[in-house]
């Protein structure tokens, strides 16, 4: 099931997680580490690209909620980006674009950011 | 079993009664008919004597066996044995004529006190004799696989004929047979002792020690039968006591000085090649161990450190370890008579030294004492072997052994070694294989539990209320993918349902979909709106749900008289109503339960009414369904659920959701079904028409109502 992977970018303060083929129950863990790395690294600002994400479920949304808590306490969060529409209509119907900030693309989510400061 | 052990200690009883009779009835024969001079007597003296010989040899025999005595201590005991006899055969001349000149003149009686003291000497002798012949018995028959020789029983037999007639010695004329006897057992003798194969089987140390003892006991043996002239005191008792006893003293020191000589020169031939046998034995031993690791393969841990165990006894190292591929990562799994940290930097120095040569690594035999930068650690080793574990010919980790001081690595232990890590690979991958099936084995029960405790929770049979045409069908995943449904028959007029989708699966998701179902079953029984129940239901969860899971939800109310529909979504896939050959999508806001535990979450939830009409159809699914993937990994798509549903919606609840599933079967044909399948389809057919039935559809709840 290794069908998933993640990368990170820094530019600046924010850091851009790319998440790459399907965030499932299985693959879960694997963006589990990668938000709990940048956490323990006190980095709190990060925009989430969903651009090569084919599939996500419930275990795979957990993951977000898992870690939102910490980093708004901590003045950060988590802004996601670039989703196939298929991706945003299951983000959609559980209600997450209630929680969190979704934009169409990486850069209007980074400005978002830096529009704060 | 019983019997057996019960009878033989019988015949053991009545050996030592037979000796103890001999020996009174002896003691009352030198008694009364002192001096023993006239034939007659003598042939009684012997026959009584050489009986209670062979009584005694046997019940001594009966001793060892139940001993089971190591050859060496069987030695040790020859040895002692003669010392004692040589301290009296030394000493009677000197002490004895003392005694008797001593107390000659002050006791009534010395012709009893010269019996007691000869009869306590002869004991001595008989005995050690004895004990003697066994010993050599047992030198014998070990390495021999018969418990019967006929070359022993044969010299055994010269050997009581030569006791027996050791009389005839003193008469003249006839003397020559003793003698004849005599030399037939010394010829025996010199036949049997070279039975001594057992001391190839001696380890290097115990041959040294038995070389060193032959030679003590030869000397033994050798003075006993030279210092047993016949003008010495020790004599004239010995034959004055039994003519036979004599007899069976020179045979017995005959025996030990020819068995001795033997001994010495075969053991002094066996010093040279004893280190070698001695290896061959080690290797043999080791092998024993690897068959041992075989069965070894249950525990991973337990396996590694047995592992590290026989690595040192293999090559006689201070220390080992394993440092074995885990997750792409080496690291020490096992650790003996060496530190945790001072394995693991040695490791690493030394990997790093050799990079990926391995090859190198199995033919070099490492001394840190001629490296540099040898890395700081807390004890010092001299050398290091390295053996590489393979698995199919890939690099699994590395078995290392240490010695320190002067003790260095041979070629030897090397090979040793080196065949070891390759039993120890094998055992290592048929440790993980196991340990992997075992896992797999407890995920299939713990998913077994799982599917149970969900087919528990979902409802048995459909609630039937008139006018209402209900159709419920739940496909679980193999994964247990947390899909709940459920009806409340709230009373005959109000059917209350609830559909929801556990985050994660399996156990987890199990466990927390049967709280789902008691938290939904309680608030069923309020008069709570479908909205209020969703609150209700979040704050309630709050206290279990962790921070990943989460819950989507909808729950609806049905009232048959109003022909009203009530319904609010938490997170869950949007309700559809079949109306007029159209699929409207109802999907009231609302975050899925546990997403928020304030108050915004209240804020968010909306609740729908629904008047409802003739033939409306409303489905109820989960994303099982949309999500179902076909062999190219697409949606099966709420279009194509759509499009199958309007096709189908003349007809039953039932039938339209067979036709959903088969739908939805041919799509995913050769894939695997990930997901639960869960579809609820209500049909309403509006047949009945109660009287006073406008009434009841004004009595609208007061709930927050939104039209579509």
């Amino acid at each position: 099931m290794a069908e998933f992977s993640t990368s990170i970018k820094d530019q600046g303060n924010i850091n851009i997680v790319y998440l790459k083929g399907f965030l499932d129950a299985h693959t879960a863990p694997s963006l589990e580490n990668t938000f709990s790395g940048l956490v323990d690294k006190g980095r709190y600002q990060i925009v989430v690209n969903f651009k090569d994400l084919n599939y996500i479920s419930s275990a795979g949304l957990g993951v977000f909620m898992a870690y939102i808590e910490k980093i708004r306490e901590n003045g950060g969060d988590i802004k996601l980006s670039s989703m196939s529409e298929k991706v945003f209509n299951i983000f959609d119907l559980l209600g997450f674009p209630l929680l969190y900030e979704i934009f169409k693309t990486e850069d209007e989510a980074v400005l978002k950011f830096n529009e704060k400061k | 079993m019983i019997g057996k052990i019960s009878a033989e200690n019988l015949m053991k009883n009545l050996k030592v009664q037979l000796l103890l009779i001999l020996s009174a009835a002896l003691f009352v024969l030198k008694l009364f008919f002192s001096p023993i001079n006239s034939v007659p007597l003598i042939i009684i003296n012997e026959v009584l004597f050489v009986a209670a010989i062979i009584f005694l040899v046997l019940s001594i025999g009966d001793l060892i066996k139940a001993g089971k005595m190591n050859l060496l201590s069987l030695v040790m005991n020859l040895g002692i044995l003669n010392a004692i006899m040589f301290f009296f055969i030394t000493f009677s001349d000197s002490i004895l004529n003392l005694f008797y000149s001593n107390l000659g003149d002050k006791i009534k009686n010395p012709d009893l006190i010269y019996l007691i003291i000869s009869f306590f000497y002869a004991s001595i002798f008989i005995s050690s004799l004895s004990y003697t012949f066994l010993t050599f018995r047992q030198f014998y028959f070990t390495g021999q696989k018969r418990e019967q020789s006929i070359y022993f029983s044969t010299m055994s037999v010269f050997f009581l004929l030569a006791l027996s007639t050791a009389f005839l010695d003193d008469i003249k004329g006839l003397s020559y047979i003793n003698n004849t006897f005599m030399l037939v057992s010394i010829i025996l003798i010199c036949g049997n002792s070279i039975h001594i194969s057992w001391i190839a089987f001696l380890t290097k140390k115990e041959k040294l020690l038995l070389l060193v003892l032959s030679v003590v006991i030869l000397t033994l043996f050798i003075l006993n039968i030279a210092k047993s002239g016949e003008d010495t005191t020790h004599y004239k008792i010995l034959s004055g006591f039994s003519p036979a006893l004599k007899t069976f003293l020179y045979l017995m020191m005959i025996y030990g000085i020819v068995y001795f000589s033997i001994l010495f020169f075969t053991t002094l031939f066996h010093i040279p090649t004893a280190e070698a046998y001695d290896r061959k034995a080690k290797e043999i031993s080791s092998l024993q161990y690897f068959s041992r690791l075989i069965t070894q393969v249950l525990d991973f841990n337990d396996l590694a450190e047995t592992i590290t165990d026989i690595a040192i006894k293999v090559c006689n190292a201070d220390a080992s370890w394993i440092y074995l591929k885990h997750d792409s990562q080496n690291r020490i799994t096992a650790n003996k008579n060496i530190g945790f940290v001072d394995a693991e930097v040695l490791s690493k120095f030394v990997l790093s030294e050799f990079r990926s040569a391995h090859d190198q690594l199995e033919k070099t035999i490492y001394h840190l004492n001629s490296v540099k930068n040898v890395p700081q650690l807390s004890e010092k080793y001299s050398s290091l072997n390295i053996s590489i574990l393979r698995v199919h010919s890939e690099v699994k980790g590395f078995l290392f052994a240490a010695k320190k001081g002067d003790r260095i690595f041979d070629d030897e232990d090397k090979d040793a070694l080196n065949t070891f890590a390759d039993y120890a690979s094998v055992s290592i991958e048929n440790a993980e294989l196991l340990e992997e099936s075992i896992e797999k084995e407890r995920l299939e029960k713990e998913l077994d539990v799982a599917r149970e405790v969900q087919k528990k929770i979902l409802p048995s049979k459909n609630p039937e209320y008139p006018g209402l045409d209900i159709s419920a069908t739940f496909i679980p995943a193999f994964e247990v993918g947390g899909d709940y449904y459920d009806f409340f028959e709230i009373n005959e007029n109000k059917l209350g349902f609830v559909i929801a989708d556990v985050s994660g699966k399996g156990i987890s998701a199990a466990f927390i979909m049967a709280e789902v179902k008691g938290i939904f079953e309680s608030l069923s029984k309020t008069s709570l709106s479908p909205k209020d129940i969703l609150i209700s239901a979040n704050q309630i969860l709050k206290r279990t749900l962790d921070k990943k899971s989460f819950v989507s939800a909808a729950y609806g109310i049905i009232d048959i008289n109003d022909k009203n529909l009530y319904v609010a979504r938490a997170g869950h896939c949007p309700f559809l109503l079949l109306r007029n050959g159209v699929a409207q999508d109802l999907r009231p806001s609302g975050l899925g339960l546990g997403l928020n535990y304030t108050s915004y979450f209240a804020s968010t939830l909306e609740e729908v009414k629904i008047d409802l009409l003739q033939d409306d159809v409303l489905v109820l699914y989960t994303d099982g369904i949309t999500e179902a993937k076909n062999s190219l990994k697409e949606d099966f798509g709420e279009r194509n659920f759509e499009k199958i549903l309007l096709e189908n919606s003349n007809l039953t609840a039932e039938e339209i959701s067979n036709e959903v599933i088969r739908g939805v079967t041919v799509f995913s044909q050769n894939t695997t079904q990930h997901d639960d399948i869960t579809l609820v389809i209500f049909k309403w057919k509006q047949k009945f028409n109660f009287i006073g039935e406008q009434e009841w559809q004004n009595s609208v709840p007061q709930s927050k109502i939104k039209e579509t």
